[in-house]
């Protein structure tokens, strides 16, 4: 987070983050309480977002895939964590952690069966091999769960909090703390473990990093399973409030995407800032204009960013066209 | 894994060999052979259709309007190494279009309406393709899903455009030209299936050409290597915009023969299920193949058709796993995609293997595309 | 040779499978109707957004079927229900009830469980001359235009959507007595189709709508439009579509503090929106057919005894009670079964019959219908409910 911006990406940021002064200070003077917490509201689906974009953004850095199943893996979580807890009767916290490890495993043997035999396959390739994914998992979610949306217990029962004139459900404090522990711990893990500084090596030189003795396949292993463990957190940590059902995964995936590419496809911090931005944005926007749009604001965002700055706010400007 | 196969001449093949099998490509009048069978077989399938079986000809008709858009989408895909998650947006301009044109105004020739519905959706997608196709791999992807989405969430917007409750348009006539009226298909499928699939036809015969043509070489040298392609000249940004158009274009006359044979439209029919699908024809049928395109839309139509109509009247009383045997197919085509790109993928180069000149399997690495052409003296 | 290209064998391979799909659908002849069974078609939701309106109706139609086959049938020979799932989809509708029209002949078709899904298999029967019974609400699967002629061949069992508006327009007037209504409504068809009712339906019982505001069918929050709600006056919000939507609504105003009545559409006349909501669905009210609560069926009467038994079937069969969908998909059959009756296997006899149905005490109300008339119930066949403790009450107002 503290590396060297060039020119390019100060001017990016800093226009980025006037607009989002003028939008926050507008919301929350018009709107007033409302406009407080609405802006809550949208940080707390940012994290949602944020999750999955993380996800996305480190399977692309590690092997150049943009993984259309994303939004599914979520679902998985969530539909498994429902599972654990309702029919097994696990307690929560461990619930949660099979479900986790469980989402996690079945990326890594995707990873292994589907992704690392074609590592050296076209594009067109991969992008279909991801779709086969997401349609797959829908298809088997919809069988297993049934085609209703699935109610889940929050992890804590009692009213909302209210501070600052804010109502805040307590489900949204879990998510909160989950998110901000979580982007600790990814930092901590790009930045000062050996592993971790080793798969951004791998994801900018792949070459020369196989000379040193890190392995661009393991990465790419070890991408994938940390991708599917974000996307099933994700999905737990969202169940009790948006419920389980399975054709969630196509619009978690759109907005993952969104938050990605806005903050930068490949780059794991970026894609925090693009989901919290995307969150608040979309919440904030419909204070304003009719609740029909909601959709479209993600997929505008989406749009904006891929012609005029497809590098994402935090992106350096590589060679993204031909 | 190596890909030389039956027919093509070994990578390191000296020049008179490549050239010889390039002969062999330009007097190579197969295509049509095979599309003059194809389309008489077609023709008599109305006359023994109903004797085996009542839903042939519905599942024909069903196939043959997807198969016009698969075969656009084929040659993006296939030969022009494009990719779009979102053409089922096309296909609703067409639509609607067509729609909107025949039940507004009172009398308003409905084949003209279908080709305003092709041009429309052409229109747009210049308009979108000349920005989006700057764009390279996922980019374009996201791009191309982004754009089809943001149609059927707009569509749901706008209930101006609707005359049902549903956002959608009913009472669409029936098909007329030259004074004469193709009756509605729940009477008689016959008129339909024939103006459907003598289309689809006229589209296969126009592909054919077009791949034939300077175009058509133009782009898989564009599919190959677009590096290579520009360097040699080929105006790659011309020619990815141009296929892009056609193929929506084709999408656009698809809806439009949708709208027309269904009698009603709604916004459910263009959403993101249907940009997927017919990918996934695109890729069972195999990418490259001029037939792939048609043989993936029938293919998949009858395998979903049967799923969910005719194995719930086998097997009223299912075991509760087995209840919904339309989903079975979706947790089919999502295998099958991903079995196709481990075990078959050579359906995306199978364009590029005919020139014989690239060996490599799709190899996405530019270093080794230009080491290939070093080495090749080409 | 171009047998010898690489995709040829791609190709031989895709036509044998194609050429083997066309064998195996060979086992689907058409089939004659004469024979020893009545065959009807029924194409509804069992699977999708819809299915827990579908799945009742699926197992309403399976017992009735049993049952009266046992008992001998109609003149002797049994009835058959052929029942397809069109998972909510309207295209798979259409396949679906054309496919049972021309390769199954099936005399009569009923479906399907939603309005969009119903839409273009009304457009079938009127095309095709097959007499539909459909289980949607709204109004324009009978009556295209409003106030204007019923379509031929359409009929319907569930109340309108509109009688379900009346409803609520007669309790926010007389019930709760309120002036100004906001309206939060699914932007789908039932959705859509309800709020057009309602926008012209409250200003003619002296009411305002202060806000008119849609959702997406799948959205989890609304509190964005909530919010504006909270910025007018309104002293009622009515809820207009089905679920999983209403019920986060639900839990969205319990948490914003906004007490003021949730008034919902029949839409959420079923235990999921109890079971989705929990607490927050208390205090919510909406209307429902008379079997959503049988004691408010008047005692002695015909209908009674028919609802009676109904239930006590349906709880012998698949141990739980049933509710206003399975009515509807019962009803739907019984009306078809008594036509057939008379008017033996000609769909066009069957269709006149049908409309010929009078004073018939069926589970959703005593039925008439006439020749401008294809929805056979009125407003007075609905009450209004109300939740409590997690419970249905009967709400007399």
């Amino acid at each position: 987070m503290f590396r060297k911006f060039d020119r390019d990406q100060r001017i990016t940021i800093a226009i980025f983050a006037a607009i989002a002064v003028v939008v926050l200070v507008l919301a929350l003077s018009i709107k007033k309480s409302a406009g407080f917490n609405t802006i809550l509201l949208g940080l707390f689906y940012g994290c949602q977002y944020s999750l999955i974009a993380m996800g996305l953004s480190i399977i692309y850095s590690s092997t150049r895939v943009i993984n259309f199943a994303q939004g599914e893996l979520s679902v998985l979580g969530g539909a498994f964590f429902l599972t654990f807890v309702q029919r097994a009767s696990v307690p929560m916290l461990l619930a949660f952690i099979l479900a986790v490890l469980v989402v996690a495993s079945i990326g890594a043997l995707f990873e292994r069966a589907a992704i690392h035999p074609l590592k050296d396959s076209s594009i067109i390739t991969m992008i279909i091999m991801t779709i086969g994914f997401s349609i797959f998992l829908r298809g088997i979610i919809k069988w297993v769960w049934g085609a209703n949306a699935l109610p889940v217990e929050p992890f804590t029962h009692g009213p909302p909090l209210h501070f600052l004139g804010a109502t805040v459900e307590r489900q949204s404090i879990w998510v909160f703390g989950f998110t901000f522990l979580v982007v600790i711990a990814v930092y901590f893990f790009f930045n000062r473990t050996l592993l971790g500084k080793g798969m951004r090596a791998a994801a900018e030189n792949p070459d020369a990093a196989n000379l040193v003795g890190v392995s661009p396949s393991r990465s790419s292993l070890i991408a994938w399973t940390m991708a599917a463990a974000l996307g099933a957190a994700a999905g737990v940590m969202f169940a009790p409030k948006t419920l389980v059902s399975w054709d969630q995964g196509v619009w978690l995936g759109v907005k993952g995407f969104s938050a990605a590419v806005l903050g930068g496809l490949g780059n794991v911090m970026g894609a925090v800032v693009g989901g919290l931005t995307l969150g608040v944005l979309e919440f904030v926007v419909l204070m304003f204009i009719k609740p029909e749009y909601q959709n479209i604001i993600a997929l505008s965002v989406l749009i904006v960013v891929l012609l005029l700055r497809p590098q994402g706010i935090i992106g350096k400007t590589e060679s993204l066209t031909v | 894994m190596t890909t030389s196969g039956s027919g093509n001449p070994p990578a390191t093949a000296n020049r008179s060999e490549k050239e010889k099998s390039l002969k062999h490509l330009a007097r190579d009048n197969s295509d049509y052979v095979i599309l003059l069978v194809v389309s008489l077989f077609l023709l008599t399938v109305p006359i023994w259709a109903d004797y085996v079986s009542t839903f042939i000809m519905d599942a024909m008709i069903e196939a043959g309007i997807f198969a016009i858009v698969v075969i656009g989408l084929n040659l993006l895909f296939g030969y022009a190494g494009q990719i779009s998650l979102g053409h089922a947006a096309f296909v609703g301009i067409g639509a609607y279009t067509t729609a909107l044109l025949c039940t507004r105004i009172t009398g308003f020739p409905t084949w003209f309406a279908l080709i305003l519905g092709g041009l429309l959706a052409g229109l747009i997608g210049l308009v979108i393709g000349i920005p989006v196709l700057r764009l390279k791999g996922h980019y374009l992807a996201l791009a191309t899903l982004a754009f089809g989405l943001i149609f059927t969430e707009l569509l749901k917007t706008q209930n101006s455009v609707s005359n049902q409750s549903n956002g959608g348009i009913g009472g669409i006539p029936n098909f007329s030209i030259f004074g004469l009226t193709l009756k509605s298909k729940i009477m008689s499928s016959t008129g339909y299936y024939l103006l459907i699939w003598i289309i689809a036809l006229l589209v296969v015969l126009f592909t054919i050409n077009l791949i034939r043509s300077r175009v058509g070489r133009g782009l898989r040298a564009l599919h190959s290597s677009e590096i290579a392609a520009d360097t040699m000249g080929v105006n790659t940004r011309n020619y990815k915009v141009k296929v892009f158009v056609i193929s929506a274009v084709l999408a656009g006359l698809c809806g439009g023969l949708w709208a027309l044979s269904s009698g009603r439209i709604e916004a459910s029919m263009f959403d993101l299920r249907y940009s997927i699908l017919f990918v996934t024809m695109v890729v069972i049928g195999g990418m490259g193949n001029i037939w792939g395109g048609m043989m993936g839309a029938i293919a998949l139509t009858f395998i979903t058709k049967i799923l969910e109509l005719q194995i719930p009247q086998w097997i009223p009383n299912r075991p509760s796993w087995l209840a919904d045997p339309g989903n079975i197919a979706v947790v089919l085509y999502g295998l099958l995609l991903i079995l196709f790109m481990l075990f078959l993928p050579k359906g995306i180069t199978f364009g590029l293997s005919r020139l014989g000149t690239f060996s490599k399997q799709g190899g996405s690495r530019v270093k080794d595309r230009l080491r290939a052409i070093r080495y090749r003296g080409g | 040779m171009f047998w010898k290209k690489r995709g040829f064998k791609l190709f031989v391979v895709v036509m044998v499978v194609t050429t083997a799909s066309l064998l195996l659908s060979a086992g689907c002849k058409p089939k004659k109707a004469s024979g020893a069974e009545y065959k009807v078609g029924v194409v509804i939701s069992t699977t999708g957004p819809n299915g827990p309106l579908g799945t009742p109706e699926q197992q309403a139609l399976t017992l009735y079927e049993k049952q009266l086959n046992d008992n001998g049938g109609i003149n002797g020979r049994p009835i058959k229900f052929i029942i397809l799932d069109d998972a909510s989809d309207p295209t798979k509708a259409s396949s679906a009830m054309t496919d049972l029209v021309k390769s199954q002949n099936v005399l009569a078709v009923i479906g399907s469980s939603g309005t969009g899904t119903t839409m273009p298999m009304v457009d079938i029967a009127q095309q095709a001359n097959v007499p539909l019974e459909a289980c949607a609400a709204g109004i324009k699967v009978t009556t295209p235009t409003p106030g204007g002629p019923p379509n031929k061949w359409v009929f319907r069992t569930p109340p309108t959507d509109a009688m379900a508006a009346e409803k609520v327009a007669d309790y926010l007037a007389s019930g709760l007595k309120v002036k100004k209504v906001a309206i939060l409504y699914d932007s789908n068809p039932f959705g859509s189709s309800g709020n057009e009712v309602l926008k012209a339906l409250l200003p003619t019982k002296d009411m305002e709508i202060v806000s008119d505001q849609s959702y997406e069918t799948k959205a989890t929050d609304m509190t964005p439009q909530l919010n504006n709600v909270k910025g007018t006056d309104a002293q009622a919000l009515i809820v207009w579509g089905t679920n999983p939507a209403p019920s986060a609504i639900a839990k969205n105003m319990k948490q914003m503090g906004m007490t003021i009545p949730f008034v919902g559409s029949h839409g959420i006349a079923n235990m999921t929106f109890v079971e989705q909501a929990g607490d927050a669905a208390n205090g919510a009210v909406f209307p429902a057919g008379r079997m959503a609560i049988p004691e408010s069926i008047p005692e002695g009467t015909e209908w009674r005894d028919v609802v009676d038994k109904f239930r006590a079937d349906f709880k012998a069969e698949y141990g739980s009670e049933p509710n206003t969908f399975a009515g509807h998909g019962w009803d739907a059959g019984v009306i078809i079964a008594n036509a057939l009756k008379i008017s033996g296997e000609d769909r066009s006899k069957l269709r006149d019959e049908i409309e010929n149905t009078k004073d018939f005490a069926a589970v959703d109300g005593v039925f008439n219908y006439s020749t401008k008339d294809h929805n056979g119930l009125n407003a007075d066949d609905l009450i209004m409910v109300k939740v409590v403790n997690g419970q249905w009450q009967w709400l007399k107002y």
